[in-house]
């Protein structure tokens, strides 16, 4: 029998590095730990709003042979890796409105909680009852130590209004416990690389204030320039110590241009969260949620394009009306429902740009690419806008992460998604009896995807 | 003459004079016993010609008698050859003992450092310096603030669940947030189904630390708090179930944090809940309750930053907080805060700034480097030169197009810098930034950000005395400055170390930590009271016969903790009872502090009297000693038992001191109730005191001690001393010789007021640079 390999915080002791330069210093790929047997496998679950236009959306023909609509259109390149699933509905009762359940439950698999919420005609409702799918996942990564990761799950948003509310909220903690996205690149920037981020900063900076200590030191007499002395001598040591470990990363990053460009990504500078830099923002957050997938910052991920009942005015499409309100014109408004394929069309570029990036990295430490290892589950809280269905949502797969037999259209017979939840949970490595409703899971996982 | 004598490295002056005598007790302590002899001996034989503190005689002996032979090799000089005209009258133990006494008093290295007045010295800024620093500079873009006389929460009431001007109902001013409307109708003219309830208000925070903020509410709420883009707890969705917010967060002391709560209940197709929400906290140390009104101002102040980061822990050998160690767990904590600060400066101070200057050019940057030059110039108390200019502004600006990284970069270079971190490095400054440095130093623990005070500097209107004194009248009544004082007082009464108080829940059952905190609230609207009123007089710490109690207290300590008033706020004044009550001396925050699990602690109690209130100096114990165990001596009271552990003649040498005065408090036992008896014996709280010009006054009970301090010389001087020192954190003695007499003086003339004390020692402490610019 083999002897299991040592863990990273093993590696990272016999190293001698402190926790926080162990963060510094393996927020690179060639570094994180690679000798990790299993594969690691990863999901991200991409949202876009409003649902779609099912004829230029599902392909016609099932199977291997099936056809790459419209809208898929950008996903052509990655029919191999590529399934749809038809016929899988949200079957989700109880109070709130479509738009509620519609995102309240997709991740969920339960009902919402009754509220003072009200939108359009049904009863008004509070927050999930329950625990939503990337979470569940979560919480089991990050209790087993071969799969934790620094943040266990990341939650991007694209302009998701700042507001928290049943529209608003895909992901859950547990019941009652709504997960707020981060919609501000730059704030999600911080929070994967600022200790880095800031050291680099502090280490440029050091010397400036070294030199600056000296002019300082003609201010005051002599004898009180033995604390200056002390502290600058403290500021040289720490500036010391900071080359050295930026000195290590980058010999570690050169090797290593030719994967990831840089292991701290760069941003374009003083880019507002407004709705007319959502393109932009949405590949700044690409970039970050690949970049962090690269480093194993985390192997769970949302990617929240602005909400149900999401109002994005495309005028970068030529298209000056809001999401929203376009989505429930009727079929026959033709200028609608072209510009409704448009934006579809738009948020399936995202989708395919997200799988482009995850393909052009290679997995660290591993074969193939990290797109190899992951699956994006591209959803939309209805199947259609227009009626507010739940039924036949938009559920597009990209990606080898769950290991299904991908490169196929499914047909479903109107099945509960509870069960597709059950699915992902079980080819994640957990199989679950329920999730969600046990009502709706009676079947079990789907079948034939594997 | 032959004793080994180095060159004088300084003459003893009459100031090193007088210092030597200010230098209180140790030595009177110690020479009394283990250098009677050798003091005896040297004032009869040997002071004729090498003067009475070794200083020489210039007819007989000149040079001073210091240097660094060792005591032995001393005895053996002065065996041999002193006195010169008798050299066989001082021999063996008799020379031993002038040897250990010259060593000791002025002839040795530690002798000559103890006596050498102190100076002024360099610090950096203590922890509480640097949080209150970033609050104000934070501050200087967001706005002043002000004291403000009206407390509670502004609040709106409307018709319907939302702002609607034309449906506007009540506005009022509620005392604090705790209600229960149920399915009724918050106030006349409006629908129980529908209504919206819009809070807002500034909660003030008396100490620093962790606070629990705490929402319940049955409908939709949401908080901001500090900042109206900060939502704190956000529970725009009503959702079942979901009742209860907590968050916890930490505030600095003196400091008000604007918040606004809307409550909303929505009409619905389906069940309402009933209406309650109350706004509680959880403040460091106490337990949870509504927070009282007079925490909260019935107005908005200005945005407030509160610094999260952690900072590591002063050096306080000295009694007081001084910024004089440098360690890496300080520097990388400053960099924390830098980074924490630099987070706010760019969400939130430069779009405030950009919104401020619209108008204003941007060429090359120039909003952005007028704004870090701002920032930067007030981080440092003073102008920036063309140099610093460059270095801290435009070559941060340069190296990055980013905006938000240029605050960043200039946030960690100055806010690391030691021109931010060294608060009196200003000598290349006007005198009256100097001398406006020092007082929001010394009065704030901060820096100068108030639009006045900029103006005061701008026009050189701090450059005399007389308007140093002004300004800190103007200063001394801000909420900083409060904060400062209770942090004081804590430390001074030796309540703020820790803030559960633990008992023998056999022995006292009800004395939990709902009670400790009840006293801790009754304790500090006491001391404010004797503060801040216009009445005035530190004397009432000791004599006044009231305080401040609850029902809760009052349940517990019994009738002398009666409110006047039945009804009325939770905390409200007590009745009279001079019996039972001396101020806060005997306060039971202080007694139940200063005593064991089960038993009081007469030993903690004497030292307290003896090293706080009369601000004694007190040698250490000769080791360390476990009290004797109460359990072995059923038969002895605790005065018995401590007498019984502390007879030997070397503990005595302390203890006599110690346990005289500890004795007097044994009325009052481990939670601080009064008692008659202790283990069916008649308590004995009779004890004395020795001053410092060596009178001895005895006490038969803690009213005769509380009546003598609050007369007493010592004790008046050293409050004075301990609150020169707390604020100003450099020793009074550094500020002449006489700085301690002249300031116990003038507040002995002011009737005792606090305040004035207080004015006058900002006042003399942000004039030293003038008296420094004199000389010079």
């Amino acid at each position: 029998m083999n002897p299991q390999p040592p863990s990273r915080r093993d590696f990272l002791k016999k190293l001698g590095v402190g926790y926080a330069a162990g963060q510094f210093l393996f927020g690179l790929p060639s570094l994180g730990w690679a000798a990790s047997q299993s594969r690691k496998q990863r999901i991200v679950f991409l949202f876009s709003p409003n649902g779609v236009i099912p004829k230029h959306f599902w392909p016609d023909n099932q199977g291997r042979d099936f056809d790459v609509k419209r809208i898929l259109e950008p996903l052509a390149s990655f029919k191999d890796q590529l399934m749809t699933l038809h016929g899988v509905c949200n079957k989700i009762q109880g109070d709130g409105d479509g738009h509620m359940r519609g995102i309240g439950c997709l991740l969920t698999g339960v009902e919402l909680f009754p509220g003072d919420i009200q939108g359009g005609s049904d009863t008004p409702a509070g927050w999930s009852m329950g625990i939503s799918i990337d979470q569940h996942l979560k919480n089991k990564f990050q209790s087993d130590p071969e799969k934790q990761t620094r943040f266990g799950s990341l939650e991007f948003g694209v302009m998701v209004p700042d507001r928290a509310d049943t529209w608003t909220r895909m992901s859950y903690a547990g019941a009652n416990q709504p997960m707020a996205p981060i919609s501000d690149p730059y704030q999600m920037f911080d929070k994967l690389y600022g200790q880095a981020k800031n050291r680099q900063l502090l280490a440029s900076v050091l010397d400036d204030l070294s030199e600056d200590f000296k002019r300082v030191e003609n201010l005051i007499s002599s004898e009180d320039c033995h604390i200056l002395k002390e502290h600058v001598e403290m500021v040289r040591a720490v500036e010391k110590e900071l080359k050295t470990e930026l000195a290590q990363s980058q010999k570690a990053e050169e090797s290593q241009t030719t994967d990831l460009g840089h292991a701290v990504p760069e941003m374009p500078p003083n880019v507002e969260t407004e709705n007319d830099n959502m393109p932009q923002i949405a590949k700044m957050q690409i970039e970050l949620l690949v970049n962090s997938f690269a480093s194993d910052f985390s192997r769970i991920a949302t990617y929240q394009i602005t909400n149900s009942v999401g109002n994005a005015r495309m005028k970068w499409l030529g298209i000056d009306e809001g999401h929203h309100g376009l989505s429930h014109e009727p079929d026959s408004n033709e200028k609608a429902y072209e510009e409704l394929i448009k934006i579809n069309t738009w948020y399936a570029e995202q989708v395919a740009y997200l799988a482009k990036r995850l393909s052009e990295v290679p997995e660290p430490g591993g074969s193939g690419s990290l797109l190899d290892n992951t699956t994006i589950v591209w959803t939309n809280e209805l199947g259609k806008g227009n009626s507010h269905t739940r039924d036949n949502i938009p559920f597009v797969m990209v990606g080898s992460g769950l290991g299904w037999d991908m490169g196929r259209a499914m047909k479903f017979d109107r099945v509960a998604h509870n069960r597709l939840l059950l699915s992902i949970t079980e080819a994640m490595g957990y199989p679950e009896k329920k999730f969600g409703n046990p009502d709706y899971c009676g079947d079990g996982p789907l079948t034939g995807l594997l | 003459m032959l004793l080994p004598s180095a060159r004088p490295l300084f003459s003893l002056s009459s100031t090193l004079l007088l210092a030597l005598i200010l230098i209180p007790s140790y030595s009177v302590c110690a020479e009394d016993t283990e250098f009677g002899l050798g003091t005896k001996i040297y004032s009869q034989g040997c002071a004729e010609c090498h003067g009475e503190q070794g200083e020489g005689v210039q007819s007989e002996y000149a040079a001073a008698l210091i240097g660094d032979a060792s005591i032995g090799e001393l005895a053996e000089v002065i065996s041999d050859t002193m006195p010169e005209q008798d050299p066989d009258l001082c021999v063996g133990e008799d020379a031993v003992a002038v040897a250990r006494y010259i060593h000791h008093a002025f002839y040795g290295e530690a002798a000559r450092l103890r006596n050498r007045p102190p100076k002024l010295a360099l610090a950096r800024l203590t922890g509480e310096q640097l949080r209150q620093s970033l609050a104000d500079l934070y501050g200087s873009f967001a706005g002043n603030t002000w004291a403000h006389e009206d407390h509670g929460v502004n609040a709106i009431y409307f018709d319907g669940d939302r702002w609607n001007d034309k449906k506007r109902k009540i506005e009022r001013v509620d005392s604090v947030i705790d209600f229960d409307f149920g399915h009724d109708s918050p106030g006349e003219g409006i629908e129980p189904e529908s209504f919206y309830i819009h809070w807002t208000g500034t909660l003030k925070a008396d100490r620093t630390g962790d606070y629990e903020l705490v929402l319940r509410s049955t409908c939709s709420c949401t908080l901001d708090f500090g900042h109206t883009q900060r939502k704190l707890i956000d529970n725009h969705v009503q959702s079942e179930g979901r009742t209860e917010f907590r968050k916890r967060i930490r505030l600095t002391a003196g400091r008000g944090y604007p918040f606004e709560l809307s409550f909303i209940q929505r009409e619905r197709k389906t069940d309402q809940p009933p209406a309650l929400v109350s706004f509680c906290w959880v403040p460091p140390g106490g337990v949870e309750e509504v927070i009282p009104q007079r925490n909260l101002l019935a107005t908005s102040f200005p945005p407030a930053f509160s610094l999260q980061t952690k900072l590591p822990p002063d050096d306080s050998s000295y009694g007081y907080e001084r910024g004089t160690q440098i360690s890496r767990i300080w520097d990388d904590s400053t960099t924390q805060a830098a980074v924490e600060f630099s987070q706010f400066a760019g969400d939130e101070l430069w779009p405030l700034y950009q919104q401020k200057h619209k108008k204003d050019s941007n060429e090359n940057r120039a909003k952005l480097r007028t704004f870090l030059g701002e920032l930067a110039e007030t981080a440092f108390r003073g102008s920036l030169d063309e140099i610093a200019r460059k270095l801290y502004i435009d070559e941060q600006v340069d190296a990055t197009e980013d905006d938000r990284e240029a605050i960043r970069r200039v946030c960690l270079l100055a806010l690391k810098s030691p021109r931010f971190l060294y608060p009196t490095l200003d000598s290349n400054q006007t005198a009256s930034r100097r001398v406006a440095n020092r007082l929001a130093l010394v009065l704030y623990d901060s820096l100068p950000v108030d639009d006045w005070l900029l103006a005061k500097i701008q026009k050189d209107e701090l450059a005399t005395e007389a308007q140093a004194n002004q300004t800190a009248w103007s200063m001394v009544s801000d909420y900083r400055t409060q904060g400062k004082m209770r942090s004081f007082l804590y430390h001074w009464f030796h309540v703020g170390g820790t803030d559960e108080i633990p008992k023998d829940s056999e022995a006292y059952p009800g004395f939990d930590q709902a009670v400790v905190s009840d006293l801790r609230a009754s304790f500090n609207a006491f001391v404010d009271e004797v503060v801040w009123s216009e009445t005035s007089d530190f004397r009432q710490f000791f004599i006044a016969d009231w305080t401040f109690t609850t029902d809760r207290l009052a349940t517990f300590y019994g009738d002398a903790w009666k409110p006047v008033e039945a009804e009325g706020p939770p905390l409200r004044r007590s009745v009279s009872d001079a019996k039972v009550r001396m101020g806060v001396l005997n306060h039971p925050l202080v007694m139940s502090s200063l005593s064991y699990y089960k038993t009081t602690s007469p030993i903690h109690r004497g030292v307290f009297l003896n090293r706080y209130i009369l601000g004694r100096t007190l040698r250490p114990p000769n080791a360390a000693f476990a009290p004797l165990n109460p359990d072995l001596h059923p038969q002895l009271t605790t005065r018995e038992r401590v007498s019984l552990q502390t007879e030997d003649v070397n503990c005595q040498v302390c203890h006599e001191r110690i346990n005289a005065l500890g004795f007097t408090l044994e009325n009052f036992d481990a939670v601080g109730r009064w008692r008659e008896t202790e283990n069916d014996r008649p308590v004995n709280a009779s004890g004395n005191y020795l001053t410092r010009d060596s009178k001895t006054v005895t006490f038969e009970g803690a009213s005769d001690l509380a009546n003598y301090l609050a007369k007493s010389d010592d004790c008046h001087k050293a409050f004075v001393e301990a609150a020169f020192e707390y604020f100003v954190k450099q020793p009074v003695t550094a500020y002449g010789s006489d700085t301690l007499d002249r300031l116990t003086d003038k507040f002995r003339n002011s009737g005792f007021k606090v305040r004035d004390l207080l004015v006058a020692i900002a006042a003399t402490a942000a004039t030293e640079p003038l008296k420094t610019q004199e000389e010079a």
